[in-house]
């Protein structure tokens, strides 16, 4: 991969004229004070939720919950306005908290970095958080334990907030893990079902082999610089080699694919829909999974210094936006097909962070628009569900559009985003990234518009599967809408899918991100860029029309058909995604540890479980294994001594 | 070298007979547990038994006191000593280091002690009697041992005996030569042995785990002799101090020196559970009474660290590249052996033990990190402090854990199979919160202190050039993950089996225990700094 | 050859060929009887090299106490007196081996490290009980105290272990 980089990709070569930007905090003041109250607002909700107990917190749980988060949002807000009101060069505002380890040399603060990076971030979170909690009340009201969800939730946020304010590394593992818990916990939610905790459990270990990368990286930063800071280290990153700049850049893309569901660790992704519907739009669509994008484009300075790394970005973020995107066409469950389409979504951020200074700012611009129009599209589903008794084959719906009007309009609203109809906020962020891809060459770009064509395909068989066609409802089913405090949310986040190209008017959006990630560099293109959204907008027409030809104009089986294209079985199987990690990771595991334990059960533990197990008789038996395996304990500590002293000769004395 | 005359054993000239210098003010904790464990001795002969428990109980737990309250003064008039940044004296004619790494140390296992005391006093699980076989010398399932049930008689021996141990804990890491070194292992060693076949439960397990623990503890001792004599070979002194001068006054390697650090090491790895010689681990851990399982994974690892890290450190630290390969593969194999094999045990004491291996693992990981001579306070990371940091964090967990472990019980005591702990979350999900959290935090998850303690080890590790152990450590620790998850999901995400297990209510003791170990991991988690600095200002071993 | 050296090696070869009647013997009563033999050598032997409080303490603790212990213990568990053709004959190839490397191997380290040591016998005092005795409680004066706390413990547990409690249970 990286030794045929150069020819693939020869925009990285000639990179040069483009400045890393070097972050200049200044003191919080004024209303920047409050930073640190962002995050301590929500922690503070889910230590009294869930700490109080789900019984004594019952009555007001919910509405604490979603107090603390608009509170945060408010501060948000009130922050984002004094920082827009202050010079370009004074947009880092830095609080120090308290200093978390110190032992000499080796100290960490808890330090908060508000810059317009996070404070983007902070509108999101707290946002969508926000519309999402207020959904939830409703959402989740016939459910027992509907105080200890809003304790996650808050927890959740509370982690989410770290993570993006933390002005270090190691604040930000500590988010990093912790929104990992609560998407543990979340997905978990419904213990009764096995599917839901198996999901978890698959949830977390994929995500350790993550943060496994991220721990790695955070040590090796702290190893090179001396420290784990942002600004520190974007002063001097110019100056480290570039081979441990890569050996950082991989890394982190590590971290970034555990917690960003990227090829090939996105296996978990699909399976975390077990997950109460709020849960999935908020962690697995708009915030949690694109924390890697935020990591990546947080460490422009180490990507810009490592080729290579950039590289290795850009061909995770290719290859995960057509996976997904192929994985959605074949989902019946309407949930797992709008994971897919995260799951792509998020590649599309990837490959335009793995872009550099062509595509930071794209990155986070769709990774905005992504969160508002899939936010929206996942509490339409729920509303779907809720209407439907939490069904969620899309083969048993059908002709929704008069039966729940407002999901379906607000639905609707996010389709046209996502798919990119010219106009809807999608349109403007997914057509820069494609634009920047063919920059960089010319099979990416193509991928790219593939995977445009493949979105509208999928997200018109979603819409019409579900909203048009024949009734195709199960017995006893009587569609009704949601409740108002179900249903504002869903305009609130429709008509953000439907304005959030504004954000790019007057290139706002990447102006404002300059002090963070660098002034947006443009390629000489071979059309204008008019012609690429032409040709975009064309591409997407045919996908819609492809859907409409084979899914509309046709009857939708009740049940899945099975005599389908290999293709079709394929993107059903998560293209085999699961049964990759099986065959290459968990069979080799498995059976090294059967024979390691084989191997302790004869030789070493024979004993107690013979004798825990076989209490009647026992003591007969007990002598006789006795002298027998304190014998070979003690083999095995006389040759573990040989070992130690033969190594230790054999190496010193030769 | 012309005559024996010569050796510092026998140096002594003949003459006048002039008194030893013993530094009582700064020996003081040692000596006060040794009058503790002496006073249990005459209490258990002279009180009365329906007073002894109480007696017992109170004189353990005020001298422990008395002995902590002491070490800070001791810590508190350190001077500094020599020009490697160290603080403190040598003390009782070189027999000990009083030191800051001592000091720090003897704080660390008397407060780990006063917890443990605590567990082994609990009375209210057992329906009003100690954890402890009623009646050792009755053989199990014999009339006598019925009748001694009946009788609700218990041993308040094991008092005075846990004493001694700790006074060969803290004699342990702070001895300054190679038989004083000896001599404490011994101390710390033969109680534990006792201890260890006293369960009031599955009585044939406990014995069979004494005996073994004896049988093997007593030839790895045989080993760490050995390595005496070699080194004495070498270096013509047991001193710590001369064995450092010899060694660094050598040029190229010398077999004898190689060969008694070897076996000196294997003593020694022995006793904190590395692999190749950790079989005995699980094997003790669970049959022992659990709160000596508790006591014993923690204290003992903490003494015994404190004297590998003295002997190589002071003793062998010129001969750092010698052992430190031995000390990678030893490390590896050893986090390799308790991250693999816990994941598939199915008793929770077994697990706990293949963590706690796991454990000594990554501590080893410390070890050969960055060894810094630096002066104090603006002190690098050095693998000293942060396998001091490690040992407290550490140290508080798995008491706590193992505390939890105690009141999990059904109709035949403790419920250590795992298949009991399902459904725990539903029965009593306070319990088990507390159980998820000190596993989280043995996974070294954010905001718990083992995420800082395993930061610091690596970090030190990292530093020292050691990266290619700390990826290792890393992945290994990501596959331990699965194994703390596992037991998580088990008692949240599974039904319980049969009647389930239940929870039983401890006395204020007992809940005590888990109140420290669990206000412990999160203060060492969120704020670790104040430790952290104390071990910072610990500064290095004197000699 | 002085006569310190004739007598050493007399002592010698008494201690090595009654060591090797101690485990060739068939009785094992013999056996212990022959120990005594072979710890009394080493006794002399020590006394020959000026180590006379060593000697003294050889004969007081291996002679007295130890072998004592040993047949105490034959004498408990009625072991039989009588000769045993199997007692010696099986396994002997690698119980010999094991003997042999240990020899080797303490012997090559006696010799690596004392090889250039040389004891001057008239002069010598490192072995009178006057400088042991000095040493033993100035300079070892702690692991030497220590070490009676350890035989106390030692005592404590074995009471715990053996001692079954009168019917009344009031002790």
């Amino acid at each position: 991969m990286t030794s045929s980089s150069a020819s693939l990709f020869p925009r990285l070569a000639e990179e040069g004229g483009h400045a890393v930007p070097v972050i200049h905090q200044v003191p919080a003041d004024g209303v920047f004070a409050l930073l640190w109250v962002i995050i301590a607002l929500p922690a503070l909700g889910a230590a009294i939720i869930l700490l109080g107990g789900g019984n004594r917190t019952k009555g007001f749980a919910h509405l604490l919950g979603c107090a603390t988060v608009l509170g945060s949002f408010a501060i948000s807000l009130v922050s984002f306005f004094a920082l827009l009101g202050r010079d370009e060069t004074d947009r880092s505002v830095g609080q120090f908290l308290w200093t978390w380890v110190d032992a000499g040399s080796f100290r960490a603060d808890m330090a908060l970095l508000y810059d317009p990076l996070s404070a983007l971030f902070l509108l999101l979170i707290t946002g969508v958080g926000s519309l999402i909690h207020l959904y939830s009340i409703g959402y989740m009201e016939h459910d027992e334990r509907r105080a200890r969800f809003f304790g996650y939730l808050n927890l959740f946020v509370a982690a989410m907030l770290m993570l993006v304010l933390s002005d270090n590394y190691l604040g930000v593992f500590l988010g990093w893990e912790g929104v990992g818990l609560a998407s543990y916990l979340l997905i978990g939610f419904w213990q009764h079902k096995p599917s839901a905790a198996v999901a978890a459990k698959k949830a977390f270990v994929v995500n350790r082999v993550g943060d496994i990368g991220m721990a790695l990286g955070t040590m090796l930063v702290f190893a090179t610089f001396g420290t784990v800071a942002f600004a520190p280290v974007s002063e001097v990153a110019g100056e480290a080699p570039t081979a441990t700049m890569t050996a950082l850049g991989l890394l982190f893309l590590l971290a970034a694919c555990g917690k960003s569901a990227q090829v090939p660790l996105q296996s978990w992704l699909l399976d975390a829909m077990e997950g109460p519907t709020p849960v999935s739009a908020l962690i697995h669509a708009a915030t949690m999974v694109t924390a890697g994008v935020y990591l990546v484009v947080r460490s422009n300075f180490i990507y810009d210094y490592t080729e290579v790394a950039q590289t290795a970005v850009v061909v995770v973020g290719t290859v995960t936006l057509l996976w997904g995107a192929i994985i959605g066409c074949a989902k019946d469950d309407i949930k797992k097909a709008l994971a897919g389409s995260t799951m792509s979504q998020i590649g599309y951020m990837m490959l335009a962070a793995g872009l550099g200074p062509y595509g930071y700012a794209f990155a986070i611009f769709h990774l905005l628009t992504h969160g508002f129009f899939k936010a929206n599209m996942f509490l339409g589903a729920g509303s779907v569900m809720h209407a439907m008794n939490d069904d969620v084959d899309m083969r048993h719906y059908g002709a929704l559009q008069k039966a729940v009007p407002v999901t379906f309009l607000t639905f609707a609203m996010g389709y046209l985003a996502i798919i990119g109809f010219p106009g809807f906020s999608g349109f403007w962020s997914k057509d820069k990234i494609i634009e920047a891809s063919f920059g960089e060459s010319t099979l990416v770009g193509l991928c790219a518009l593939v995977g445009a064509g493949i979105t509208a395909f999928y997200m018109t068989r979603v819409m019409l599967m579900t909203f048009f066609g024949q009734k195709r409802w199960e017995e006893g089913v009587h569609p009704h809408e949601s409740p108002k405090i179900m249903t504002v949310p869903l305009i609130v986040l429709a008509a953000l899918s439907v304005l959030g190209g504004l954000l790019l008017f007057g290139d706002f959006v990447t102006d404002w991100l300059t002090p963070a990630v660098g002034a947006v560099a443009h390629h000489e293109l071979a059309f204008a860029p008019w012609v690429f959204s032409l040709i975009v907008t064309v591409v997407v027409a045919v996908g819609v029309t492809i859907a409409w030809l084979t899914v509309g104009r046709n009857e939708v089986p009740r049940t899945a058909p099975q005599n389908v294209s290999f293709v079709t079985r394929a993107a059903r199987a998560d293209l085999y995604g699961d049964a990759l990690n099986e065959e290459l990771l968990m069979r080799p595991g498995d059976r090294f540890v059967t024979g390691l334990v084989g191997f302790d059960d004869k030789g070493v533990d024979g004993v107690v479980n013979g004798t825990g197990t076989a209490f009647a008789g026992m003591s007969g038996t007990f002598r006789k294994l006795q002298t027998g395996y304190v014998r070979s304990y003690a083999l095995s500590v006389l040759s573990g001594a040989v070992l130690v002293v033969v190594a230790l000769l054999a190496v010193n004395l030769t | 070298m012309t005559t024996l005359a010569v050796s510092p054993l026998l140096s002594e000239s003949v003459g006048d007979f002039t008194k030893p210098s013993i530094e009582y003010f700064d020996l003081s904790p040692l000596l006060i547990i040794i009058g503790v464990a002496l006073a249990g001795v005459i209490v258990e002969a002279f009180v009365p038994r329906r007073l002894r428990y109480v007696v017992q109980t109170l004189v353990a737990v005020v001298g422990t006191i008395a002995a902590l309250v002491m070490t800070v003064f001791v810590a508190l008039g350190l001077e500094p000593r020599g020009d490697n940044a160290g603080f403190g004296a040598i003390a009782a004619e070189g027999a000990i280091a009083v030191d800051g790494p001592t000091v720090f140390l003897w704080g660390t296992i008397l407060v780990l002690t006063l917890i443990s005391v605590f567990l082994f006093a609990e009375r209210h699980l057992e329906g009003g009697v100690t954890a402890f076989a009623g009646q050792a010398a009755a053989l199990p399932g014999t009339e006598a041992e019925r009748e001694a049930s009946t009788k609700g008689l218990e041993h308040t021996e094991v008092f005075p005996l846990m004493m001694f141990a700790v006074a060969g804990m803290l004699l342990f890491p702070a001895s300054n030569d190679l038989i004083t070194m000896f001599v404490a292992l011994e101390i710390l060693s033969l109680p534990l042995y006792l201890l260890c076949g006293l369960a009031r439960r599955r009585r044939l397990l406990s014995q069979e785990a004494a005996l073994k623990y004896f049988m093997l503890g007593a030839f790895s001792s045989g080993f760490f002799l050995y390595g005496i004599a070699l080194v004495y070979g070498y270096a013509g002194s047991m001193n710590l101090g001369d064995i450092a001068e010899a060694v660094s006054g050598t040029i190229g390697a010398d077999p004898l020196l190689l060969g008694g650090i070897g076996l000196l090491a294997v003593g020694l790895l022995f006793k904190v559970g590395a692999a190749p010689f950790h079989a005995w681990t699980p094997d003790v851990y669970q049959g022992a009474p659990t709160a000596v399982t508790a006591f014993m994974a923690a204290c003992t690892k903490v003494a015994a660290f404190g004297a590998l890290l003295r002997l190589f450190y002071v003793g062998f630290g010129a001969a750092r590249w010698d052992w430190t390969p031995m000390i990678w593969v030893v490390a590896i194999l050893t986090m390799a052996t308790g991250c693999v094999l816990a994941l598939t045990q199915s008793d929770i004491k077994r697990m706990l033990a293949y963590s706690s291996i796991a454990h000594a693992g990554f501590i080893l990981t410390g070890f050969v990190g960055l060894n810094a001579v630096a002066t104090p306070g603006t002190a690098e990371l050095t693998s000293l402090q942060a396998v001091l940091f490690y040992l407290v964090t550490y140290g508080f967990m798995t008491i706590g854990a193992f505390a939890v472990v105690t009141v999990v019980r059904d109709s035949s005591g403790e419920a250590t199979h795992l298949s009991r702990w399902s459904g725990l979350g539903k029965e009593s999900p306070f319990v088990a919160g507390v159980f998820a959290f000190f596993l989280l935090g043995m996974a070294g998850i954010p905001l718990t202190s083992g995420f800082t303690g395993k930061w610091a080890v690596f970090t030190s590790a990292w530093q020292g050039g050691a990266w290619p152990l700390v990826v290792v450590a890393a992945l290994l620790s990501a596959v331990a993950a699965f194994f703390y998850i596992r037991v998580i999901v088990l008692m949240y995400f599974s039904d319980p089996v049969g009647e389930g297990p239940t929870v039983v209510m401890p006395s204020v003791l007992t809940t005590i225990v888990i109140a420290v170990g669990f206000a412990a991991t999160v203060a060492l988690g969120v704020v670790p700094g104040p430790v952290l600095d104390l071990a910072a200002h610990a500064g290095q071993f004197v000699r | 050859m002085t006569a310190v050296q004739v007598v050493f090696v007399l002592l010698s070869l008494v201690a090595v060929v009654s060591a090797l009647l101690v485990v060739t013997t068939p009785h094992l009563v013999h056996s212990a009887l022959w120990l005594v033999v072979t710890l009394g050598a080493i006794a002399g032997v020590f006394l020959v090299l000026a180590a006379e409080f060593v000697a003294w303490v050889q004969v007081l603790i291996y002679v007295g106490a130890v072998v004592v212990l040993l047949l105490f213990a034959l004498m408990l568990t009625r072991a039989p007196t009588g000769p045993q053709p199997d007692l010696t004959v099986r396994r002997w190839a690698p119980a010999a081996f094991v003997a042999l490397l240990v020899a080797v191997l303490l012997g090559a380290t006696l010799v690596a490290g004392f090889q250039d040591v040389r004891l001057d016998l008239d002069q010598a005092v490192v072995g009178s009980a006057e400088v042991t005795g000095e040493t033993v409680f100035r300079r070892w004066v702690l692991p030497f105290e220590v070490l009676s706390v350890l035989l106390l413990a030692a005592l404590v547990g074995a009471i715990v272990l053996s001692r079954l409690r009168s019917e009344d249970g009031d002790d």
